[in-house]
């Protein structure tokens, strides 16, 4: 085929880019205020607070500030009044004949139990019927950690001095780009170093805090908890962890590359078993999958590996981000 | 019966201590200016206030699991609560300038 040679198709196959020499980025000049016209803006801003914000003797202020409170307190009076009479107009709880109480939430509350076989009957909705929703919140937050990744990371070693032929625009730009043994040299980022006591007590409480975490995850189908809380108290443990010892102490565990795995192996797993799972259950196939006893430990089929996948998730993200604003990386 | 209407009076009368001393926290955070001095009134809610209340709670539920759980979540309370004022005031002592204005410092004082 022969090719048409017209500007769309030389920028669509790379050869010339029509945007150059049109539109261009141009740095700025350089805001300056000169010194007559910074002490004219305090003389303005002194007489503003002498004559406009003297209460003692401005009556129209004063009656401005009283009409103010009284007006303040109307309002509110009235905002609450307005949302009181809303909510006596809302139905009233656990009535039988309230919207919610249609047919999707009898199904879940009659044959969830025999369906999914979890006895907190929500985690068997959201790790069993809807699991493809709770799959895409273990992805946001996948990426959203990546989209912080990309805009706080710092580099490992010292900057590269400016290739030639490349030009640094802004001045502003090249200064706020820290590299990492300038973060650790400023102080404020590593705050506060080597505590006594938070050493101790942290040396104490995480392991709990890491038993009590494990223990909400695994019995997100017997009891209130699951993935996303047991996730975020372990989370909440490593970053406590991180507090007392530092980073040293914790990247002897936990990197890059360890949150990289972790989180490609927790999606992945949970992606591919519940693909499996429904599709056999769309084409009305044995999935082979055994539910176990109700209330046991190892029951409910995929949920449990579901929850132990997006705990895992949810930690990582925790960490990561805290790791992440901190310093520049993990 | 009346075993469980002493058990109602002594739970409330000590709940309400535990309010009453929240109520003074609160007082205390919006009545005093100086950091240190409002990190005071908010622990002392966090340790004291907590503690009194949740043992009124235990009070109320007799002894059964759910009282443990109440017992550990005062424990763990009793850990966190004073650690973090400590930190707080230990990064208001390194990083205020004006701390003399405020407060006499010890020559030896190491933060």
């Amino acid at each position: 085929m022969k090719r048409k040679n017209n500007a769309f198709f030389r920028w669509f196959f790379g050869e010339e880019d029509t945007l150059i020499g049109k539109v261009e980025m141009k740095a700025q000049p350089e805001y300056e205020q000169k010194e007559g016209e910074i002490r004219e803006l305090m003389e303005e801003r002194a007489q503003l607070r002498e004559q406009i914000y003297d209460v003692r003797d401005n009556t129209k202020l004063k009656l401005f500030h009283k009409m103010y409170n009284i007006a303040a307190v109307i309002f509110c009076i009235t905002l609450i009044s307005i949302l009181l009479v809303n909510v006596s107009w809302l139905p009233h709880y656990g009535d039988g004949d309230n919207p919610v109480n249609n047919e999707v939430s009898a199904r879940y509350i009659e044959s969830g139990l025999q369906e999914t076989g979890a006895v907190n009957i929500v985690t068997g909705m959201i790790l069993d019927y809807r699991a493809f929703d709770t799959f895409g919140e273990s992805n946001v937050l996948f990426i959203a950690t990546v989209t912080v990744l990309i805009l706080m990371r710092l580099d490992k070693e010292k900057k590269a001095p400016a290739k030639p032929g490349v030009e640094v625009y802004s001045k502003a730009e090249d200064d706020m780009t820290m590299t990492i043994a300038e973060a650790q040299a400023n102080d404020r980022i590593y705050e506060p170093k080597n505590d006594a006591i938070l050493q101790k007590v942290a040396g104490f409480l995480v392991p709990i805090i890491f038993i009590f975490g494990i223990y909400v995850v695994l019995n997100g189908h017997l009891s209130p908890g699951g993935g996303f809380s047991g996730g975020a108290i372990i989370g909440a443990g490593l970053i406590l962890y991180l507090n007392a010892f530092g980073f040293e102490k914790t990247e002897r565990f936990f990197t890059e590359k360890t949150y990289k795995w972790i989180c490609f192996v927790a999606l992945t797993f949970y992606c591919l078993a519940k693909s499996y799972s429904f599709f056999t259950g769309a084409n009305h196939l044995e999935s082979g999958i055994p539910l176990g006893t109700p209330g046991a430990i190892v029951s409910s089929g995929l949920i449990l590996p579901l929850n132990i996948c997006v705990g895992m998730v949810v930690a990582c993200t925790m960490y990561a981000f805290y790791a992440l604003f901190r310093k520049g990386g993990f | 019966m009346i075993l469980e209407w002493i058990r109602f009076i002594v739970g409330t009368i000590i709940l309400c201590c535990g309010l009453l001393i929240f109520a003074l926290e609160v007082f205390g955070v919006f009545r005093f200016d100086f950091v240190l001095n409002r990190m005071h009134a908010a622990a002392m809610g966090d340790t004291l206030g907590i503690g009194i209340s949740l043992i009124g709670l235990i009070i109320f539920s007799g002894f059964n699991f759910t009282s443990l759980k109440m017992f550990l979540v005062v424990i763990f309370l009793w850990f966190a609560s004073p650690v973090s004022s400590h930190l707080i005031g230990r990064l208001e002592v390194t990083t205020d300038e004006e701390l003399e204005n405020y407060c006499e410092i010890e020559d030896n004082c190491q933060p």
